[in-house]
């Protein structure tokens, strides 16, 4: 997967006679692989009739945990690109001992299975965790509320945003930086002005890519959140429950929902690459 | 750059924006000030086990709201969690906020009380030793009965696929092992042995495991296996309403299981004891068990069972109480014989 905007490069002409037997190879691999799966989503949430569809997702559990979930993963993206660019900027341009531990453990996340996520939040913050117990004689708890939610989501989708961003600083020409120290920028002025502007194309496809993660976000929520519908359900535990409960209808209507978004979510990835490397 | 392509880097600049600030508005509506409600309710955080959500949700809990108000005139809202019993007991020593939980064993309940959660036995203070309702174990089976499954020993013929629930989360689970067990030491009291030889032949054909008793189900309507063994109440609403698919075999012999309910007074702010207090009375109020007649439970109050029609009939039906209580049938049968001899045999 690589959504980095790339350098302008020559693509190969297309050549109808050439490509066919290529391509429709690769469709018939993705036809049981993916797109069949998915198209099974759509037929069983419309299978009641647009009536049903509009019933099951207009319901108030549905609404809450649409809306729960897209509030996550927008706090979520925007705390990580803020998080993570930060960190990709420390990793990039200082050299300390134990860099390469902290390179791994940022990237953790991606090899963790979710489960153990969760888990190892509960054990730390939860009311007989680590932590957790000193916090709740005073009322504090951060688990099983949209807080605990939150601190899920950050750990899982972390790093996301930080493997957009670095490789974009680590490729950048370090001349403009020296050029703005010698003329006497800080720091700060430098990555304002100068790096900034170069990681925006990263800064928006990371937060795309993060939004998307914690918007499917499973393992670790179940855990955390306690499953509480209009509380700290969110849309994927929805789905699971209403899975669970046999009511299929209901639970692909909002998978197909959250499936387009998903698909949104990539064509706008898509797209903008594709704009700057045509630019 | 040409100027069309400015141009249109514009539009979709500006459609990005507003994409973003639209799906932003829509996700924060209910949570600005103005488009919320005008006075907070009141709340009540209810954990159930799994079979419990239709009748809750839509029964019960509707019911005391409407009661609630009739009576002082405040909205009560219902956040509500549904899973296995064992799950649900497991989230409740882990610190969730319920305020009441509705478990499908009491062996759970004491769980929660060796967690230091509830004070022993304080469920005992209410009705019926805190038991709100029942329902006996069933065997469901595809249409026709194909396989002609009669009772729980049809089960062990050789080539019949079961679906069970898995007893590590699931309530239902340890009841149906109770069924199952009790079923073949009462078929054949002389015989020592015969309780575990059913058990044993039943878990032998077991295809699948799912985490609750409604999961199982969901894995059964998905074609798996011949036969479910699950909770009366499970299927009889369905096959009231003509969408079951699947015939309902009552065994000979077989247990009703008994839901106990649990308050967890250390989450419950002294503000709301009267109000929490008012919905566990409510729960065995004539009102609350009729509607779980209507849903398919046995009431704890015999003569409203008479409402539903629809209730088989059992020759020889048998309680936990049967087996000296939960706590000795779980160290006797549960991890005796389930555990410790047919697991192992069956090297699982």
């Amino acid at each position: 997967m690589n959504f980095q905007p790339a350098a302008p490069r020559a693509r190969p002409r297309y050549r109808p006679m050439r490509t066919f037997v290529p391509v429709s190879t690769l469709l018939l691999v993705l036809l049981p692989l993916l797109l069949l799966p998915l198209a099974a989503v759509f037929v069983f949430a419309f299978r009641g009739g647009l009536a049903a569809f509009w019933a099951a997702l207009t319901a108030p559990d549905a609404q809450f945990a649409l809306r729960f979930s897209l509030l996550i993963a927008m706090v979520t993206a925007v705390i990580n690109a803020v998080l993570g660019t930060y960190t990709a900027y420390i990793l990039s341009k200082y050299r300390f001992p134990g860099e390469q531990a902290v390179g791994i453990v940022v990237n953790l996340p991606v090899a963790i299975p979710t489960v153990v996520v969760g888990t190892s939040l509960l054990l730390l913050w939860g009311p007989i965790g680590l932590l957790g117990r000193w916090l709740d004689p005073f009322g504090l708890q951060p688990m099983f509320s949209p807080i605990g939610v939150l601190l899920a989501h950050l750990f899982v989708t972390f790093p996301y945003m930080l493997g957009t961003i670095k490789p974009l600083l680590d490729e950048l020409e370090t001349t403009y930086e020296e050029a703005a120290y010698t003329i006497g920028a800080t720091r700060w002025q430098t990555f304002r002005y100068i790096l900034l502007p170069a990681l925006r194309g990263g800064l928006f496809t990371g937060a795309l890519l993060t939004f998307a993660h914690s918007l499917g976000e499973f393992g670790a929520t179940v855990l955390v959140s306690g499953n509480l519908r209009l509380r700290t359900q969110t849309a994927p535990l929805y789905i699971f429950s209403q899975f669970e409960a046999g009511n299929l209808a209901t639970a692909n209507a909002i998978a197909a929902v959250l499936a387009v978004v998903s698909f949104l979510i990539f064509f706008f990835l898509l797209r903008y690459t594709n704009g700057r490397k045509g630019s | 750059m040409t100027r069309r392509g400015l141009i249109g880097r514009r539009v979709s600049q500006v459609t990005a924006v507003m994409l973003i600030t639209g799906v932003g508005l829509y996700a924060i509506w209910p949570w600005l000030p103005f488009s919320r409600a005008a006075a907070p309710p009141r709340t009540i955080i209810f954990y159930g086990f799994s079979i419990l959500e239709e009748v809750m949700n839509q029964g019960v809990f509707p019911a005391f709201q409407e009661e609630w108000r009739a009576r002082t005139g405040e909205r009560v809202e219902f956040v509500s969690s549904f899973a296995g019993s064992g799950t649900i007991t497991n989230q409740i020593i882990m610190g969730v906020p319920a305020d009441l939980a509705l478990l499908s064993l009491e062996l759970d309940a004491y769980r929660l009380s060796e967690a230091g959660v509830v004070r022993e036995a304080s469920w005992r203070r209410f009705p019926d030793g805190g038991v709100v309702n029942r329902t006996p174990f069933i065997i469901l089976v595809r249409p026709g009965n194909p396989r002609e499954i009669d009772d729980f020993a049809a089960l062990t013929r050789p080539g019949i696929g079961i679906v069970h629930p898995d007893p590590l989360t699931s309530g239902g689970a340890n009841w149906a092992i109770m069924a199952e067990y009790g079923a073949g030491m009462r078929g054949d009291p002389e015989r020592p042995g015969a309780g575990r030889d059913l058990l044993l032949g039943i878990w032998k054909n077991v295809v699948a495991q799912a985490s609750s008793a409604r999961s199982a189900r969901t894995q059964f309507e998905n074609g798996f296996g011949d036969a479910l063994i699950t909770y009366e109440q499970e299927v009889l609403r369905d096959r009231e309403r003509g969408r079951l698919q699947g015939e309902i075999v009552y065994p000979k012999r077989t247990i009703f299981s008994e839901h106990t309910l649990v308050v967890i007074d250390r989450n419950i702010d002294p503000v709301e004891q009267e109000l929490i207090d008012a919905f566990v009375q409510f729960l065995w109020s004539e009102p609350a068990q009729r509607l779980f007649v209507s849903y398919g439970f046995r009431s704890v109050d015999e003569k409203l069972n008479a409402e539903n029609s629809f209730f088989g009939w059992i020759q020889d039906p048998f309680t936990i109480s049967d087996f000296g209580g939960w706590p000795r049938a779980k160290k006797e049968i549960i991890d005796g014989v389930w555990k410790n001899q047919i697991l192992q045999e069956l090297n699982r």
